[in-house]
C-alpha cells in the first residue's frame, strides 16, 4: 500500500541525479512527469482492482479518501511540472526544483493517509520545508525571497502552535490515532477541559494559518504573489488543501466529543473567511493578489463542512463531507489553473497587473477562454465544476438546519451564496477587461507546454462540470471510508 | 405525427439545436457573413421544431403532471439529478414564443458589424438557456438554464450596448444572480425537507401535503423574491431600465420578451404547485405587489423622455397584469397572466425593436426631439402605432385578449379591488398616445437633422412584420393560445380549492 509513496519519494530523491547526468532540463522534467504517473497508476490502482483497503504499522492508511486525495495532489504536480518545463527553462537548480516538487506532493499524500497525529505532522513538515524553498526558487528576485522569509517565520510558528496543540491533546488521552482518540475523548472526565479547550484553540490556530482562514491569513497574498506563479499554483491548489486534510482529520475524527467547544467558532470562522477574503479581493490590481484572495474566500467556503459534519447525524457528516471533498478537488483545478494561466502569460511578458489583461481576447483567445471559464467557474456559473460543488457544498448547511437546535447553521449557507455573488463583481470584472475593452493589439506566442498544463485544468473544469457524477461518487465513497474506524 | 415527434425527441432537441448551432458559430472561422446564416439556418430549425410542438399539443393532454411530451435521461446519479425535460400548456406557448423571438432577433440585427460571430453565437446560448428553463423539470437542470441565460446576456449588453453599457452589465449580472441564489436555498430547503433523495420537480411537488405551513411560507416568499426579480417585481425592478436601455436592440427584445417571462413562469411552474399553502397565505403580498408594479411601472412610463426608457416601465406595468392574474389562484387569471405573458412577448419585442431602429435611423431616442415622423418614414410610423395600440390594449389585437380576462378574473376574485389596477388602463393610453403624438404626428422635427431619415430596412421590416401578423391572428383568435393553456391552468387552480 506504500508504493505511491515509495515510488514519489524515490523520484523526488534521483531528480537531482537525473538533472547532473542528463544535464538537460527537460528531461529532468520529464523524469518528474514520469514519477508522477507511476504514482499515479499505483493510487488509480486501488480504484480500479476494488482492493480493500491496506494499512501501515497503524501509521498510514491507503482507502478510497487517502488514494482519491493523492489523486488531486498528483493531478496538482502533474500540472504544476508540465506547466515548469517552460517556465523555469532559464533558470538553474531545475533538479532541485523538480525534486522539491515532489517532495512536497509526497508530504501531501503523507498527510492523506495519516491516521495518526504523528504522520500527519511529519508530512505536513516535509511539504512545508520544501514549500519553503520552492518559493525562494528564484534566487536574485528580492520579491520571491522576501515571501520565502515571511513564509518560512509564519508557517515555522503555526507548525509550532499545532505542535503545542498536539501534544496538550495527546498529554490528555494518551493516544496518538484519530479515532482513538475520538473514542477516549468521549470519557475523558470534565477537569480536562480548559486544557482541551487550548488544544482546540491551539491546533485550530496552527492549521488556520496553513489553510489561511482569517484571522491567520495575512501571510497568503504576500507569498502567493512574490513565489514563482506555478509554485503559487500548487500552494493554492495543493498544499492548502492538504492543510484541509489536517483539518478534517483532527476535527471530525478526533475532536467530535468536544464539538461544543469549536463548532460555533469553526462557523464564525468559516463566514469571516469567506467575507473578509471577497471583500479584500474587490479592491486588488494584482491579479496574483487576486487570486489569493478569492483563495482565502474560498478556504471559508470549505470551512463550513467543519461545523456541519459533527452535528451527529451520519448521512449528513457524509453528505457534508462530500460536499467538502469534491469543492477541494474542482478549486483544485479551477484556482490552479488560473493561476497556470498567470504563469503562462508572464512568460510571454504579461504584467501581472489586473489592467494588463485588457483585450487579452484578441491577444490569446485561447487563454482569455480559459480563463474566464476558470473565473466563472470559481464564481459557482453552471454548467462549470465550481457550480456543481458549491451546489453540494452549500446545500450541506440547509440539510443541518433541518435538524434540530442547528437552525443557526443556515447562516453558512445563506453567507456562502452571498459571498459567492459578491465575489461574482470581481471575476466578471476580469471577464469584461479580456473580452470587453481594447487592449494593445500584437499576437501573443503562447508555449506549448503550458497550455497543456492550461487545457488539463480546462478540461477537468468544464468535464466535472457537466457530467460531475463520477467524481462526485468517488467523492461520497471518500467520505464513506474516512469515518470508517 | 405526435409519435414521430416523442420518437425523435424533440424537446431535447429544441435545446441541442441551438447549442450547436452555437459551437458551430463560434468556430465558423472569419467570416462574419457565414456566421450570420448559420445562426440564421439554427434558430430557423428550432422554429419549425417548435412549431410542430405547439400544433402537435393534445389538448386533453395538456394537464399538469401529465405531459404529453416528456424525456427523461440520467445525469448524476448520485445527488438524484436527471435531464428530464417536459412540457404542459403553459410552457407550450413559451417555448414558441422563445423560439420565434430568437429567430427575429438574429433576423434583426443582420447589420451587426463589431465582432458578429460571437453574437450570433451568443444569442443561440441565450436561445438554448431560456429553452432549458421553459422545459425542465428537474430543479438542478432548471437552475443551471436559469444560469446559463445570464452569461450570453451579460457579454450582449457589454460589448454590443450603450454608453453605460459596463454598469448596466454588471447591475444586471449580480442583481439577478443574487436573486437565482435565494431560489437556489429554497431548492435545497426543498429538497432536504422532501427527504426523497431527488431533485426531480413533480415528486418534490406531489410530498407538499407533508410541507409544514411557516415551512410553505418562508419558502414562498424565498421563490417569490427570486422568481420576482427577474419579472421585475417593484421594488427590486431597479436593473431593468438600465439594462435595457444600455442593451442592444435585439438584447432588449429577447431581455424583455423571455427573461421577465422566466420569472412568472418559475411562480407558476415552481412555487404555486409545490407550496399551495404558502401561495395561499401570501396571495395578499402578491396582489399587493402586482397593483404597485402596474401603477408604478404606468407612472414611471408617463415620466419618461426616452422612448426605450418609456417602453422598459411599460413592461414593468404589464408584468404586473402577469402577476395580477395568478394573484386570482383561479383558472381565468392563471390562464389569462400566461397569455398575457405570451401577448407582451410579442408586443414588447415590436415596441423594443422600433426603438431600435428610430434610434438607428434618427440618431436619438428623446421623444422631445422627435416629430412627426409619419411624414418621413411611414411605415416605421406604423409599425410604432400597431406596437403603442397593441401595448395599451386596443380590442382585436393580442394584448386586449389578455388584459380583459385579467380584469375579469380580478374582479371575480377580488371584487372592488379590481378599480385600482384598472386605472393603469388610462395612464397607459395616456403615455402612449401621448409619446405616439409627439413623434410621429404632427410637423416633422426640426431639432434632428432629418435629411437622412431612411425607412425601415427589410431585415427590420420583415422581423416587425411578422409580429404585427401574429399580434393581430393572437387577438382576433385567441382562443387558440386560451384552448392549450387552460387545462394546464385549472390543473394550479385546483390546488386553491377554497378561491374560485
Amino acid at each position: 500500500m506504500l508504493y505511491p509513496l515509495i515510488v514519489m519519494a524515490v523520484f523526488a530523491v534521483a531528480a537531482p541525479a537525473v538533472r547532473a547526468i542528463g544535464k538537460s532540463d527537460r528531461a529532468t522534467a520529464g523524469w518528474a512527469i514520469i514519477g508522477i504517473a507511476a504514482s499515479m497508476y499505483f493510487a488509480l490502482n486501488f480504484f480500479i482492482s476494488g482492493s480493500s483497503r491496506g494499512e501501515f504499522a497503524g501509521l498510514l492508511r491507503l482507502d478510497a479518501f487517502s488514494a482519491l486525495f493523492m489523486l488531486v495532489f498528483q493531478s496538482v504536480a502533474l500540472y504544476v511540472v508540465i506547466a515548469s518545463i517552460k517556465y523555469v527553462d532559464k533558470e538553474k537548480n531545475t533538479g532541485e526544483y523538480y525534486a522539491l516538487i515532489l517532495l512536497a506532493t509526497t508530504g501531501m499524500m503523507v498527510v492523506a493517509s495519516s491516521v495518526d497525529l504523528i504522520t500527519l505532522f511529519v508530512g505536513i513538515e516535509l511539504t512545508s520545508l520544501s514549500s519553503y524553498a520552492l518559493v525562494a526558487f528564484r534566487k536574485k528576485d528580492k520579491r520571491g525571497a522576501e515571501a520565502a522569509v515571511k513564509y518560512f517565520i509564519i508557517g515555522g510558528l503555526s507548525s509550532a502552535l499545532a505542535l503545542f496543540g498536539i501534544s496538550l491533546l495527546y498529554g490528555a488521552v494518551g493516544v496518538t490515532n484519530f479515532y482513538e482518540i475520538g473514542a477516549k475523548l468521549a470519557l475523558v472526565s470534565g477537569s480536562m477541559q480548559p486544557v482541551l479547550l487550548l488544544s482546540v484553540v491551539l491546533i485550530m490556530a496552527g492549521f488556520g494559518f496553513k489553510v489561511a482562514i482569517v484571522p491567520f491569513h495575512m501571510w497568503a497574498p504576500d507569498v502567493y504573489e512574490g513565489a514563482p506563479t506555478t509554485i503559487t499554483a500548487m500552494l493554492a491548489a495543493g498544499s492548502k488543501k492538504m492543510g484541509f486534510v489536517a483539518l478534517f482529520k483532527v476535527f471530525l475524527l478526533s475532536m467530535v466529543a468536544i464539538r461544543a467547544d469549536w463548532q460555533l467558532m469553526a462557523g464564525i470562522l468559516a463566514i469571516a473567511t469567506m467575507t473578509l477574503g471577497n471583500l479584500i479581493a474587490v479592491q486588488q490590481t494584482s491579479i496574483k493578489r487576486m487570486l489569493a484572495y478569492s483563495s482565502i474566500a474560498q478556504a471559508g467556503y470549505i470551512m463550513i463542512v467543519l461545523p456541519i459534519a459533527v452535528v451527529g447525524d451520519p448521512s449528513l457528516a457524509n453528505y457534508g463531507l462530500q460536499g467538502g471533498i469534491f469543492h477541494i478537488i474542482t478549486h483544485a483545478f479551477m484556482k490552479g489553473g488560473a493561476f497556470i494561466v498567470v504563469a503562462t502569460l508572464s512568460v510571454v511578458a504579461l504584467g501581472e497587473q489586473i489592467s494588463d489583461y485588457k483585450g487579452l481576447s484578441k491577444r490569446a483567445p485561447l487563454m482569455a477562454l480559459a480563463m474566464a471559464v476558470m473565473l466563472f467557474s470559481l464564481a459557482g456559473i453552471p454548467p462549470l465544476a465550481g457550480f456543481a460543488s458549491k451546489f453540494v457544498l452549500f446545500s450541506g448547511p440547509v440539510y443541518a438546519s433541518q435538524i434540530g437546535g442547528n437552525e443557526w447553521m443556515l447562516w453558512l449557507a445563506i453567507a456562502g451564496i452571498l459571498n459567492s455573488a459578491l465575489s461574482l463583481y470581481y471575476y466578471a470584472r476580469i471577464v469584461k477587461y479580456m473580452y470587453v475593452d481594447k487592449g494593445p493589439e500584437d499576437k501573443l506566442k503562447i508555449p506549448v507546454s503550458m497550455s497543456v498544463a492550461v487545457a488539463i485544468c480546462f478540461l477537468a473544469v468544464v468535464l466535472i462540470g457537466l457530467y460531475p457524477e463520477p467524481v462526485l461518487k468517488v467523492a461520497g465513497e471518500a467520505a464513506k471510508a474516512f469515518f470508517l474506524p | 405525427m405526435m409519435q414521430l415527434l416523442q420518437d425523435m425527441h424533440i424537446l431535447t432537441l429544441l435545446i441541442l439545436v441551438p447549442l450547436i448551432g452555437a459551437l458551430v458559430t463560434f468556430l465558423s472561422g472569419k467570416h462574419a457573413k457565414a456566421s450570420k446564416y448559420v445562426a440564421l439556418t439554427f434558430s430557423a430549425v428550432t422554429l419549425i421544431l417548435a412549431t410542430l410542438l405547439l400544433l402537435y399539443t393534445d389538448l386533453a393532454k395538456m394537464n399538469v403532471n401529465d405531459y404529453q411530451y416528456y424525456e427523461k435521461f440520467e445525469w448524476i446519479k448520485a445527488l438524484g439529478v436527471n435531464f428530464a425535460v417536459g412540457v404542459d400548456g403553459i410552457s407550450v406557448p413559451m417555448v414558441w414564443l422563445t423560439a420565434l423571438l430568437c429567430f427575429l432577433a438574429i433576423l434583426f440585427s443582420w447589420d451587426v458589424e463589431n465582432r458578429t460571430k460571437e453574437y450570433m453565437g451568443l444569442m443561440l446560448v441565450l436561445e438554448l438557456g431560456v429553452m432549458g428553463v421553459f422545459m425542465s423539470l428537474d430543479y438542478f437542470m432548471f437552475y443551471v438554464f436559469w444560469e446559463i441565460v445570464l452569461i450570453p446576456m451579460f457579454f450582449l449588453i457589454s460589448i454590443w450596448g450603450g454608453p453605460r453599457r459596463e454598469y448596466a452589465a454588471i447591475k444586471f449580472f449580480i442583481y439577478t444572480h443574487i436573486a437565482s441564489l435565494v431560489m437556489l436555498l429554497a431548492i435545497f430547503a426543498l429538497y432536504f425537507q422532501a427527504h426523497l433523495g431527488s431533485f426531480d420537480m413533480i415528486a418534490i411537488q406531489q410530498q407538499n401535503p407533508f410541507f409544514g405551513r411557516e415551512f410553505q411560507i418562508a419558502i414562498f416568499a424565498a421563490l417569490f423574491f427570486g422568481f420576482g426579480v427577474k419579472m421585475p417585481i417593484v421594488p427590486f425592478h431597479t436593473w431593468l431600465p438600465d439594462a435595457h436601455v444600455e442593451a442592444p436592440t435585439a438584447g432588449s427584445v429577447l431581455l424583455a420578451g423571455l427573461l421577465l417571462k422566466m420569472g412568472a413562469y418559475g411562480i407558476l411552474r415552481i412555487a404555486l404547485p409545490t407550496l399551495p399553502t404558502g401561495a395561499h397565505e401570501l396571495q395578499w403580498l402578491l396582489l399587493a405587489i402586482a397593483i404597485l408594479s402596474i401603477m408604478y411601472g404606468a407612472f414611471a412610463s408617463l415620466a419618461q423622455r426616452d422612448l426605450k426608457k418609456m417602453v422598459a416601465f411599460s413592461s414593468i406595468s404589464h408584468m404586473g397584469l402577469v402577476l395580477l392574474g395568478i394573484a386570482t389562484l383561479g383558472t381565468i387569471g392563471i390562464a389569462a397572466g400566461v397569455f398575457q405573458m405570451f401577448a407582451h412577448g410579442l408586443i414588447t419585442a415590436i415596441l423594443f425593436m422600433v426603438c431600435g431602429v428610430v434610434q438607428h435611423k434618427a440618431g436619438t431616442r428623446e421623444i422631445s426631439k422627435l416629430g412627426g415622423l409619419a411624414v418621413k418614414v411611414p411605415w416605421l410610423a406604423t409599425f410604432i402605432m400597431i406596437g403603442f395600440m397593441a401595448s395599451l390594449g386596443l380590442p382585436g389585437l393580442v394584448g386586449f385578449a389578455a388584459e380583459f380576462s385579467i380584469f375579469f378574473a380580478t374582479w371575480e376574485a377580488f371584487k372592488w379591488i379590481l378599480l385600482i389596477p384598472i386605472i393603469s388602463v388610462a395612464i397607459t393610453a395616456a403615455y402612449y398616445i401621448w409619446a405616439m403624438q409627439r413623434t410621429i404626428f404632427g410637423p416633422l422635427t426640426d431639432r434632428i437633422d432629418t435629411s437622412h431619415l431612411r425607412d425601415v430596412s427589410w431585415y427590420e421590416a420583415a422581423p416587425l412584420a411578422v409580429l404585427c401578423v401574429f399580434i393581430i391572428l393572437f387577438g382576433l383568435f385567441p382562443s387558440t393560445m386560451f384552448d392549450i393553456i387552460r387545462p394546464a391552468a385549472s390543473a394550479i387552480a385546483h390546488l386553491f380549492p377554497g378561491v374560485i
